[in-house]
């Protein structure tokens, strides 16, 4: 609100009937309580990084390796398991809404993860981990189509009871997986994950990172994914995947999402610059955050004399 | 992550290595701690996409300066560039008791970097100690003219004594302290040499993301299981800590 009043640009979206006061949100597993203090008055919501029934030590290093515009990482979501999640809660509340990640290896644990976070006045929205691409245990491969993410997601409905449930999918078969998670009982859908990526280091002549890819480097994929599923679904897409800058931002709003997440682009920039330069962009093309979901010109527009084509 | 734009003001080469000057007013560097710097662009250049996490090598209160070695597109770039974007420094450095008595400091390659800072405070709070500089051959040797006193080790045996920066010293357990940094099977190798009779302190050298803690992309793996991040918990840690 404070920022609001300094540009006279209404920055703020609603999301489920919540109320966001700016379109920005963290990606799952990129903002650390101690980089807290970095983002005051950036993200219209808190998200802390996915948790999980119980703690998960994370795959062994290396973790990390850059790419051209991006980098793969394969962390296992490394994480002290819900109790322990749940005890430092608190630490996150900016006085924003605080959105929980869970994952789990069954439905039996994603609904259970939901059932517990359900009681906790201080979670004001779930969102479903079911495209995390290091994670390949268990018998169900949560991201592989829309009959399992149609059971984890009404599981979760029926255990998480009167607040919203986000699904947040992968790339792969979207548009059929985010209308078998609206069916059942998604009230919004993150889009999209990493995007499963491979690197070599030549000299040691071994795989060197195989996990997710991020960044800039996977920005048009997601574009095209929000803009396809945001034209088939009838909940609020959150866009997700490589923004790195505040016209990043317009674009997936623009593509049809109502918020966007920020990333791996928090490791590079301050994240004060991304909601900066998008509330320029708003600014001088005399738009609030809100008018611009969606708001794609379907026609394209006249060309002027000695345009290029 | 917040970046600040500096210029840098002298840029020395050191055998194959770069020192790079620059202005730092906004607070204290303590020996260990590390920064995350890039040449300067962003956000208009995406790629390379992440900064890289270098120790601090020395601070004046006026001016810190990075031990550059270019080993990729990054560095190459760093290594070119006049104007650099820097984080504050991060993280926790080497934890100082001057009653511990006579220390020795180890340095393996670039990882000699963090040395020029710690040696500075031990000299400062009345510390004695040794410096032990290991390298591949003379050409990265060349930093030791820095390290006024220092015994060198080379693998080729071009400088130095031939062989580890182990081979450089003599019993590591007859000092009251022991602080290291370079490559793991060089640190591994010190914590072995160090024994219990030393405080033994190790900054290791991992690839890292974001250096503010949120990827838990730059693990090392601790004693009784699982691992922890080396840009919050560290990059330097108590030897006993870590399960190597």
């Amino acid at each position: 609100m404070r920022r609001e009043q300094r540009t006279g640009v209404d920055l703020v979206v609603e999301l489920c009937g919540l109320t966001l006061r700016t379109p920005l949100i963290p990606a799952s597993g990129t903002l650390s309580r101690e980089a807290l203090g970095e983002v005051e008055d950036v993200y219209g919501a808190m998200l802390p990084k996915t948790t999980t029934p119980v703690a998960r030590v994370g795959n062994p290093p290396p973790r990390v390796a850059e790419t051209p515009a991006g980098m793969v990482n394969s962390i296992g979501l490394q994480n002290p398991g819900v109790e322990s999640f749940l005890q430092d809660l608190d630490a996150f509340d900016l006085g924003v809404p605080i959105l929980v990640s869970v994952a789990g290896d069954t439905v039996a644990e994603f609904s259970w993860l939901c059932e517990i976070l359900s009681g906790d006045d201080r979670v004001s929205a779930v969102e479903l981990n079911l495209s995390c691409p290091n994670v390949e245990r268990g018998g169900l491969a949560f991201c592989a189509g829309p009959a399992s993410v149609e059971k984890v997601v009404a599981a979760c409905r029926a255990a998480f009871p009167g607040k919203p449930i986000l699904a947040k999918l992968t790339n792969e078969g979207v548009v059929e997986n985010a209308r078998a998670a609206e069916s059942a009982g998604a009230d919004a859908l993150t889009i999209m994950n990493t995007i499963p990526a491979l690197t070599v280091d030549v000299r040691a002549r071994k795989v060197l990172v195989r996990g997710g890819l991020s960044g800039p480097a996977i920005k048009p994929v997601a574009l095209r994914a929000v803009h396809d599923v945001s034209g088939v679904v009838n909940v609020p897409v959150i866009g997700s995947g490589g923004v790195v800058s505040g016209t990043d931002v317009a674009e997936f709003m623009l593509a049809g999402a109502t918020a966007v997440q920020v990333g791996t682009a928090s490791f590079v920039r301050d994240p004060h610059e991304i909601l900066g330069e998008f509330t320029v962009y708003l600014k001088e093309n005399s738009l609030s955050a809100a008018e611009l979901t969606g708001a794609l010109r379907s026609i394209r527009p006249a060309l002027r004399g000695g345009g290029d084509i | 992550m917040k970046f600040y734009t500096v210029q840098v003001e002298e840029r020395e080469e050191l055998g194959s290595y770069t020192l790079l000057r620059y202005r730092w007013t906004d607070g204290p560097v303590e020996p260990g701690q590390f920064v995350m710097a890039r040449a300067a662009g962003y956000p208009a250049t995406l790629d390379p996409f992440l900064a890289r996490p270098f120790s601090v090598y020395d601070y004046d209160a006026k001016v810190a300066s990075l031990l550059l070695e270019v080993r990729g597109r990054g560095t190459a770039l760093l290594d070119l560039a006049t104007t650099i974007e820097v984080t504050a420094p991060l993280g926790k450095g080497f934890r100082i008791d001057p009653r511990l008595g006579r220390a020795a400091l180890l340095g393996g390659g670039i990882g000699v970097a963090p040395l020029k800072i710690l040696g500075r405070r031990l000299d400062a709070m009345g510390v004695p100690h040794d410096v032990f500089l290991g390298f591949a051959d003379e050409e990265p040797a060349a930093v030791a003219r820095e390290f006024p006193g220092a015994e060198v080790a080379t693998m080729d045996g071009s400088a130095g004594t031939h062989g580890t920066v182990l081979d450089a010293t003599d019993s590591l357990q007859d000092y009251g302290a022991v602080y290291a940094c370079g490559p793991n099977p060089m640190l591994a190798a010190v914590k072995l040499a160090a024994g219990e009779n030393s405080l033994c302190q190790l900054s290791v050298e991992e690839r890292m993301g974001c250096g503010n803690g949120s990827c838990n992309g730059c693990v090392v793996p601790v004693r009784g299981g699982g691992y922890i991040r080396s840009c919050i918990e560290g990059p330097v840690f108590h030897a006993e800590v870590l399960a190597w």
